[in-house]
This record gives structure tokens, C-alpha cells and sequence, in this order.
């Protein structure tokens, strides 16, 4: 019964600290992404538009569009070369720490 | 204030606003109107009604203005959406993109 309690209350404050600690810790390959992504106004070329926001972006949204970019069913230079070179864990990885921003 | 110049500056003003309308700037009260079909994948809200479909709420107006066209080519390939914009105007793009872009959403995340 002691135990059961024990487990419970782990249970409870792995639950607590994991959103906090997903927020925090932003995965290496988001660095290149907010080379653009992060920066407000900033403007995609040929033709000029805003690079789209994806902070509080569904993360599944996010995985089907880096996919169709590197396989080039979606079509865009610059994202083409950077979604081709990511893994599958990366790309998870990014698209979860941008559906966690501006939530 | 002399009377020609308040005309002066009426007319200015209404030049300023023609000149955005050529631009594409949309009317997002109309475009809210013309969201019902979007909204039942999309939200009312834009906040996408599944993971699968995106949020739109707070989203740049010319970014959506661009998804929107390259759905409208094809040069965007997506069986979902093909069949919703293909008989949109350049107009009708530019008042949704407009409705989008001013609800509450989307931010640029913090570097």
C-alpha cells in the first residue's frame, strides 16, 4: 500500500516536470529553422512572402510538411535541402518544440 | 484646418486605400463569411479541428495568400484541399487570408 503511494506520487511529479522540462530544453536542429522561422517579419524571396509562423503549430502538421518537403511533393528550394537532411527523430523533434511555443 | 486642404488630405487617404486594395489586402469581415467551408476542418476559430490540418488563426496574410494560389495551380499537390480552391478568386484568397491572419494564434517563437 506504501509503495502504491509512492509509485503514485512519482507518477504525479513525472507528469509535473515534464511539460516544463520539454519547453526548456529546445532540440539542436531547431537552431537552423530559427533562422528564418524565428525571426518576426521576416520575408521569403522570389516570390515575397512571410516565412509562416509555426509557434503553437499542430506537430503533426508540422511532420507531414517537413516529409512532403524533402521527398519534394511540397515544393521549395531552401526547405527541400534543409528537410532532406533530417532524420525522422529530428523532425519529431522540431515538431513538437514548435506546437509546444505560443501555447 | 483650410478647406482644401482637409479635401487634399480625404482624397490622399482615399487613394491610400485604393492603392492597398490593388495590393490584395483583403476584407477579413467578408472573408469571414466566405470561411464556413474552411472551418469545418480548419475551426471557426482557426485553430484546426485535428493534428492533421493546420492552424490558420494568426497566420502572415500573404503567406496563406501564397498556400492558397499554389493549391489553386496545383503546383501544391493536396487531394484535400484541391477541391475547395479551385473555384476561389484572387479576391476570395485575399479576404480569407485576411480573416485568418487576424484571429488570435500563431506566434514567431522566441530565439
Amino acid at each position: 500500500m506504501r509503495s502504491r503511494a509512492v509509485m503514485t506520487g512519482l507518477a504525479l511529479a513525472v507528469l509535473v516536470a515534464s511539460p516544463s522540462a520539454l519547453a526548456e530544453s529546445r532540440p539542436d536542429a531547431v537552431e537552423t529553422c530559427l533562422g528564418c522561422h524565428g525571426i518576426k517579419g521576416y520575408k521569403n524571396v522570389y516570390p515575397t512572402y512571410h516565412v509562416p509562423k509555426l509557434g503553437g503549430q499542430h506537430a503533426q502538421y508540422i511532420t507531414d510538411a517537413l516529409r512532403a518537403y524533402a521527398s519534394g511533393d511540397r515544393p521549395h528550394g531552401t526547405m527541400h535541402a534543409n528537410a532532406a537532411t533530417l532524420s525522422e527523430d529530428e523532425i519529431q523533434a522540431i515538431a513538437a518544440w514548435f506546437e509546444e511555443q505560443g501555447r | 484646418m483650410s478647406r482644401s486642404r482637409t479635401v487634399f488630405m480625404s482624397a490622399f487617404a482615399a487613394a491610400a486605400l485604393l492603392a492597398a486594395g490593388a495590393a490584395g489586402a483583403g476584407n477579413p469581415e467578408l472573408g469571414r463569411a466566405k470561411s464556413a467551408p474552411c472551418a469545418a476542418c480548419h475551426g471557426q476559430d482557426g485553430l484546426g479541428t485535428a493534428p492533421n490540418f493546420p492552424v490558420l488563426a494568426g497566420q502572415y496574410a500573404d503567406y496563406l495568400v501564397h498556400a492558397l494560389k499554389q493549391y489553386r495551380s496545383g503546383e501544391r499537390e493536396n487531394a484535400l484541399m484541391a477541391p475547395w480552391v479551385s473555384d476561389l478568386s484572387d479576391a476570395d484568397i485575399a479576404d480569407l487570408a485576411a480573416y485568418y491572419s487576424s484571429l488570435k494564434g500563431l506566434q514567431v517563437p522566441k530565439r
